[in-house]
């Protein structure tokens, strides 16, 4: 069974995302990129039509030119006339679209499509096209039928005349705006497909280029939950030292918690027996020394059990990855209760299913198993049974222990959760078994619930986190 | 009853044999595993009381090594570790019962006691013979309800007597049950004071077998029972 895991960096949002920050990086090259590509595609565009657009007026421009005549006049002047007129239809019938003209300083010649009219021309264009004789020029500007034109206009040095005469051939230019508009729209909405395309082809690339990274943060959570021991798999050149590094840190970080265990352990337990010796010195002394020896001898051992306690509980957090088999440790346990109450002859009846693993440590399940078997089997008079079972919610297990005594007054039941409390103050032990398991089992979000066995006595049902049993072990 | 102590911490050790000493047993003291590993090979011992961790031997290694040569007498495990895990591997080494420290000497005593109990076949710590009361709870005896003085030396034959109520009990195992080691054994003083016993609850309970030994006789068991606990203790 696998659960999501849950990963802190996921809920900050995109900020934290690292296939968040490649695509961000690749759109924020990609899309000024493909902006500066359909701005120069449309510039292109444009200009290669206009070059196609201005090839007829160029011609009829050239025509015009050729086919200028000066005619000096008796009165010193020199007039112009065309030899021959363009021959296109289209610039004899009035505002056509076509249009071509002839400036002299002195007056003008039109074609008839003009109808009166003028081509416009900025006193800027005028200046540059009179100031460099031979020079072409091309541009808009508005028709006489209210339409924008094209126009090329050339200024050439007719003999006889000193001012330079400037020919203009005009056409309306809509079609090539159309032209160019449609291909601007075709180019930007190519482009913008593209960009999107991009981004989703990035998005899937990083995606795939970070999977392993994935793959390791599922195997670190798994490592996390107790159903691995360490970080497996294949991974890519650039990460493979770091799943190495993460498996260095959890060993070490096993060995760092197991000898500090082992640390506390050794001084709690090397305390006891001066405990000892004091205890029974001052059980012997009947005097206040013995007395005062006494009681604070048993403050001193309630703080280092309170002391190793705490550091089995830090140990216990800190660990990862542990789990144990609960078949194991109840059978062990089980073994152990027959030794102690051999002359009981109790019946321990063992319901276990083998593929249910504890996620924690052994010695905590070893303690849980314990304290409940051996109180289940101090109060039985003939039979203790324990089961294991997949609890209701993924991930717990249920274990049962029950047995055939007197049971507890369900008014009861919180004070025998409670640590150091005796209901049966005649019966030998600490009370301190019932409260250790619920210590134990809160620790590690487990839940304790007393009730009435069946069978007559007390009946009580833990849930514990359970794992399944490690891939080597089947 | 004749016990060893196998703990390294000379001040407990000490309060142990005492302790044990004033309940009428006689008592051993080993301070470190090879000499305690030595003494329960060597020695018939009634019970032993066993630290875990020990200098040169640890006291697992000590049982299992004990179990694996066949030694069958009652061991309990005193140690200051507590957990499951820990006991599970004491039981599991051989070891009758499992004490944590700090322990109060009366708990360690009663389930010494028990154990003995166990090992001898009897339920409780109280042997009654025919108006003869052993009580090895409080190291006394008593006839017909009225107590009877009896020095430690005395009580230990007694009880040990009494414990095997009805077999045949050699100079030998009487003398390696009574004294601790470092008494000077002379088996000839077994005479002195099983004669002094006989004196104190009558002649007659105390039978001596020609050439094996002694035998504490209850009058409540036939001969044939008798003749039944021989062949078995055979």
């Amino acid at each position: 069974m696998k659960t999501k895991p849950n990963n802190p960096a996921a809920e900050t949002g995109r900020s934290a995302s690292l296939v968040g920050r490649l695509v961000r990086g690749a759109v924020l090259w990609a899309l000024p990129l493909l902006a500066l590509t359909a701005f120069a595609l449309v510039w292109l565009y444009r200009e290669s039509t206009y070059q196609i657009f201005d090839e007829p007026l160029i011609s009829t421009v050239t025509s015009l030119i050729s086919s200028a005549e000066t005619i000096p006049q008796d009165s010193g002047e020199t007039i112009i006339a065309l030899s021959k007129e363009p021959l296109d239809p289209r610039y004899q019938r009035a505002l056509s679209g076509r249009y071509w003209q002839v400036i002299t300083d002195e007056a003008q010649i039109t074609s008839r499509s003009l109808y009166g009219e003028e081509i416009d021309f900025s006193a800027d264009e005028r200046a540059k096209l009179l100031g460099n004789p031979g020079a072409q020029i091309s541009g808009s500007s508005p028709g006489p039928d209210g339409e924008s034109l094209r126009f090329v206009a050339r200024s050439v040095i007719l003999p006889d005349i000193q001012r330079p005469v400037i020919m203009v051939a005009a056409m309306d230019e809509s079609p090539a705006k159309r032209a160019i508009n449609r291909f601007a729209v075709l180019a930007i909405s190519v482009l913008a497909a593209l960009t999107l395309g991009l981004i989703a082809a990035v998005t899937l690339q990083v995606r795939l280029g970070l999977r392993p990274l994935f793959d390791l943060r599922d195997r670190v959570a798994s490592v996390r939950e107790g159903s691995a021991t360490k970080v497996e798999g294949d991974y890519p050149r650039e990460i493979a030292p770091l799943a190495g590094e993460l498996n260095s840190l959890i060993a070490h970080n096993r060995d760092v918690v197991e000898r500090a265990k082992t640390h506390v352990s050794n001084l709690a337990h090397a305390l006891k027996t001066p405990l000892a010796v004091l205890t029974n010195e001052a059980d012997k002394a009947k005097t206040d020394l013995g007395e005062i020896v006494g009681r604070q001898t048993r403050t001193m051992t309630s703080q280092v059990e309170h002391h190793l306690a705490r550091a089995r509980a830090a140990a216990r957090a800190q660990t990862i990855g542990t789990r144990s088999d609960v078949t194991e440790s109840i059978t062990a346990m089980v073994r152990t209760m027959a030794r102690i109450y051999g002359q009981k002859d109790l019946d321990i009846t063992q319901n276990l299913d083998p593929e249910i693993w504890f996620r924690g440590e052994k010695a905590d399940l070893d303690e849980i198993a314990g304290n409940l078997l051996d109180n289940a089997c101090k109060w039985a008079k003939a039979s203790v049974k324990v089961t294991v079972s997949a609890g209701v919610e993924a991930g717990f297990a249920s274990m049962i222990v029950e047995d055939d005594g007197p049971g507890v007054r369900p008014e009861n039941y919180a004070k025998a959760l409670q640590r150091g409390e005796r209901l049966d103050e005649a019966t030998p032990g600490t009370g301190f078994g019932l409260s250790i398991v619920d210590d134990l089992v809160r620790a590690y979000k487990g839940e304790v619930a007393l009730g009435r066995s069946a069978m007559g006595g007390l009946k009580v049902t833990l849930t514990i986190p359970s794992a399944p049993p490690p891939e080597d072990s089947l | 009853m004749r016990v060893l102590v196998v703990e390294d911490d000379k001040d407990l050790s000490r309060q142990l044999a005492e302790a044990l000493r004033d309940s009428g047993y006689a008592v051993d003291v080993a301070n470190d595993g090879e000499d305690g590993h030595f003494l329960g090979d060597t020695e018939p011992y009634d019970a032993v009381v066993l630290d875990l961790g020990l200098p040169t031997i640890d006291g697992i290694s000590i049982l299992q090594k004990w179990r694996a040569d066949g030694k069958t007498f009652p061991v309990l495990i005193l140690t200051a570790r507590d957990q499951w895990s820990e006991k599970v591997s004491g039981f599991d080494a051989g070891a009758d019962d499992y004490l944590t420290k700090p322990f109060h000497t009366e708990e360690l005593l009663a389930r010494l006691r028990a154990l003995m109990r166990r090992a001898a076949g009897h339920s409780t710590d109280t042997i009654e013979i025919g108006g003869l009361t052993v009580d090895n709870r409080s190291a006394r005896a008593f006839v017909d309800g009225m107590p009877i003085k009896l020095t430690s030396h005395e009580f230990r034959l007694l009880s040990y007597m009494a414990v095997h109520v009805g077999r045949v009990i050699s100079r030998t195992e009487l003398v390696e049950h009574i004294y601790d080691q470092d008494f000077d054994r002379d088996s000839n003083t077994i005479e002195v004071f099983v004669g002094r016993l006989r004196k104190k609850i009558g002649t007659e309970r105390i039978e001596t077998v020609r050439g094996l030994g002694y035998r504490l006789l209850d009058p409540a068991l036939s001969k044939d029972k008798v003749k039944a606990i021989e062949d078995q203790t055979k």
